[in-house]
């Protein structure tokens, strides 16, 4: 295992810990809006990882110009534009979530998860 | 006239997603305008989809591989969509089942539900069963991702729509727990994408079995990542605690479609990306095949047990599916024909009992306001026709011969001999006798323990509440006794892949 690996491809290892920080504040924060907010850097490092899969480096932007030489180098743009639609779902998940907590608000005066368990 | 009939029929795999979602984006107006037509939108809606399903599986029953290729982008780059004889299936069960839903819930969401609600309901019904459709015929992976999201989201909203206090804390839990699985299930897609360079399913499987011996880790970490992403979200043992809350307390139409449709369509796509990407050699070196088979067998003695110790109906009824899922994964797992032939026959098989008792106990919750099921003393003369058809799905829970589910524990009993595996059998008496342990009390209870004299009336729940309930217990008694048919055309698919 070559551990150099880790550091040339450091958006990636980025990527994966802010991942394991969402899926943590996900699971175990007690305050709603926090567990929201785990779901959104969880969401951001995947739209981390796509961006940095389908960049290259030296790369230019996959638009057609005579000027430059034969042998250039393009990015993939598929992952960037998948991650449009990835953002508006993450978007409208968030939306939904904090739609919910406050409708829970309404009902239970909190927004602490274990109070909530407990006045049921 | 003939040229358009033409021009329909090539694009029919497209317009029974496009139909549905059509109705769907219109159907709010109507909610505000004239609400009292919303009911019946969904019902035509819901029924032209049923006829193109039929019409789409008439042609893959001819030995047809529809294939369809969304705005002509030809296959790596565009999205593909292909009906073989799973998806076919499945599209038929979709609508059909939902079709039945949507006529009980023309007169008893009005009971469930806030009256402001109840055309904004019906887009979320067609939003996630068009949704769920698209799960099912889709051949690409990132749209995959997106139809998974969409179909979270309106199945949350289809719980939350009660507007209760417990309905909104299962929806939040449900909906993270979603939004985890989903974030799984990109991540695997993004591996894969990196491995392959594709999303189109057939392309990856190519390029995959090219590069598998390059990348080791990152295939296991993609099943792994996989695993858990539709785990969570089909409800697989560990990862099931969300189901009951959001089952139970959600209204019953909801419930039924829940339980009986929604967990099943992640299945099937998981089992379409093991098969298909994956190809059966890796799920069985990786030792996923092992991880799922343990997780099932788990999910089968777990979900009765905890079925067994709850008092509320719906709850009982909710861990059930826990179990039964069970048992669709168990056949996944054993991976011989019949094994699999038996799970994915399994799916059918609970869709029509699952809706059947949800919506029995939504009617009876609608006559006589009980949840408990230590009430139930004299339902049978009371309710008659529900409580025969519930009686008809708990006997076909517990497998019984003639009802549905014997045939699939049949299959699986012969399943596990064929994969040398006869512990399975065991497990499988074992659960069926669990499950006897808490539908035979309810049942015993409804005709033999009447305190009220034993005098028959009829049931007072309107007419489009009873007909979905009979129509379900017939299709159960209807897959016991002639499954032939629709295991033939399941082997199909099962020996393609094996």
């Amino acid at each position: 295992m070559d551990l150099s690996m880790l550091w040339v491809n450091y958006p990636y290892v980025i990527a994966i810990i802010l991942f394991s920080l969402g899926c943590m504040a996900i699971l175990t924060q007690h305050n709603l809006i926090k567990k929201v907010i785990g779901i959104n850097i969880m969401e951001t490092s995947i739209f981390l990882f796509f961006i940095a899969l389908g960049n290259i480096k030296g790369g230019v932007p996959p638009i057609y110009d005579p000027s430059l030489p034969e042998n250039v180098l393009y990015i993939n743009p598929l992952p960037s534009t998948l991650m449009l639609t990835g953002i508006v779902v993450s978007f409208s998940v968030t939306a939904f979530a904090l739609a919910v907590i406050v409708k829970l608000y309404y009902f239970y005066g909190t927004i602490y998860a274990p109070n909530i368990m407990r006045m049921r | 006239m003939d040229y358009i009939l033409a021009y329909l029929s090539a694009k029919l795999p497209f317009l029974v997603i496009l139909f549905v979602l059509f109705i769907c984006f219109i159907m709010p107006v109507f909610a505000r305008w004239k609400k009292e037509v919303t009911p019946y939108l969904t019902l035509f809606a819901i029924g032209v989809a049923f006829a193109i399903s039929l019409v789409l599986a008439y042609r893959v029953a001819g030995g047809e591989i529809i294939r369809y290729h969304v705005s002509d982008w030809r296959p790596p780059w565009g999205i593909e969509i292909l009906i073989d004889e799973l998806s076919a299936m499945m599209i038929v069960l979709l609508t059909g089942c939902s079709f039945f839903i949507a006529l009980f819930s023309f007169r008893s969401l009005s009971h469930e539900i806030p009256d402001a609600a109840t055309g904004w309901y019906y887009t979320l019904y067609l939003l996630t069963l068009a949704t769920m459709i698209g799960m099912v015929i889709t051949n690409d992976l990132f749209n995959l991702y997106v139809m998974v999201e969409v179909v979270g989201i309106g199945a949350c909203g289809m719980v939350v729509a009660k507007g209760e206090k417990l309905s909104t804390e299962a929806t939040l839990r449900y909906l993270m727990l979603a939004t985890l699985g989903s974030g799984f299930l990109l991540f695997a897609i993004g591996f894969l994408y990196q491995m392959t360079g594709n999303l189109n399913y057939a392309f990856v499987a190519a390029e995959l079995n090219r590069v598998k011996d390059q990348y080791p880790f990152l295939i296991w970490a993609t099943m792994s990542f996989l695993t858990v992403g539709l785990g969570v979200k089909a409800a697989l043992f560990p990862m099931h605690i969300w189901l009951p809350d959001a089952h139970s307390s959600a209204p019953s139409p909801s419930s039924a479609m829940l339980s009986g449709l929604v967990v099943k369509v992640y299945i099937v796509s998981m089992i379409k990306i093991y098969f298909v990407v994956f190809g059966f050699e890796l799920f069985t070196d990786t030792y996923m095949r092992y991880l799922i088979l343990f997780l099932a067998s788990s999910a089968i003695l777990a979900g009765s047990f905890f079925a067994f110790v709850q008092l509320d109906l719906k709850r009982r009824l909710a861990y059930s599916t826990v179990a039964q899922i069970g048992y669709i994964f168990l056949g996944f797992g054993l991976g011989t024909v019949w094994g699999i032939t038996a799970g994915l026959l399994h799916i059918i098989i609970h869709a029509f009992m699952k809706v059947c008792l949800f919506l029995s106990a939504g009617a009876i919750y609608y006559q006589t306001g009980t949840k408990k099921v230590t009430h139930f003393s004299g339902m049978g003369f009371k309710m008659p026709v529900t409580m025969a058809a519930f009686t008809v799905a708990s006997l076909s829970m517990v497998g019984i011969p003639l009802f549905g589910g014997f045939i699939t524990k049949y299959g699986l009993a012969l399943g596990s001999l064929e994969a040398n595996n006869p512990y399975f059998i065991v497990l499988i008496v074992l659960s069926g006798l669990l499950n006897a342990a808490y539908y035979f009390p309810i049942i015993w209870q409804a005709y033999f323990t009447s305190s009220a004299g034993t005098t028959m009336t009829m049931d007072t729940i309107p007419k489009t509440m009873l007909i979905p309930i009979v129509f379900m217990a017939l299709g159960v008694i209807y897959m016991g006794i002639f499954p032939g048919r629709i295991l033939f055309f399941l082997e199909h698919f099962v020996i393609r892949f094996l």
